[in-house]
């Protein structure tokens, strides 16, 4: 019963912040909610850990934490470089 | 059904949304950040069907890889536009 409450409210977060990245109206608003739907995603993965009674799940989050961090800096690098190199 | 069918529905319908969007945005950037996002929803799916080893493959190459190679070479060829 309880997972059913905490995925439900999970997918609405995640339903919320893909929305944000659908009608975004800059850039800036894209990139903040992207790092939004990774951290969701870890979570499910730390969920999805649990329900599965597995501890093997939980080194793919580890991992996919790692990366998240330098996918928002490198889309931090390509906002950052847009608008320094325009001369 | 169980609530992990559900759970897959509900990811198999966001990976058919966002790759749509991917292939059908105006602007790079955008197409590259949906590309991204499904590349997410393609984790938690690999993690649905219990295949760990895929889904760290994937995390490493779609969400680190593939990301940076595209927006690296986006950020290249609209400097080396705005030169010429």
């Amino acid at each position: 019963m309880i997972d059913i409450i905490v995925f439900g409210l999970v997918g609405l977060g995640l339903l919320l912040a893909i929305f944000r990245l659908l009608i975004g109206p800059n850039t800036q608003d894209r990139v903040v909610s992207l790092d939004t739907i990774n951290v969701i995603v870890i979570g499910v993965i730390a969920l999805l850990a649990r329900a599965f009674n597995n501890s093997l799940y939980l080194d793919i989050a580890i991992v996919y934490a790692i990366l998240a961090f330098l996918e928002t800096v490198v889309f931090a690098r390509y906002l950052e470089g847009r608008k320094h190199g325009n001369s | 059904m169980e609530l992990i069918n559900y759970v897959e529905i509900v990811v198999g319908v966001l990976l058919i949304v966002l790759a749509f969007l991917a292939i059908n945005s105006k602007s790079l950037i955008k197409a590259v950040m949906f590309l991204s996002s499904m590349s997410m929803m393609s984790v938690i799916g690999f993690v649905l069907m219990k295949a760990p080893d895929v889904a760290v493959t994937e995390a490493v190459i779609g969400s680190g890889l593939v990301t940076s190679l595209f927006v690296f070479t986006l950020l290249s060829v609209r400097k080396v536009g705005n030169k010429a």
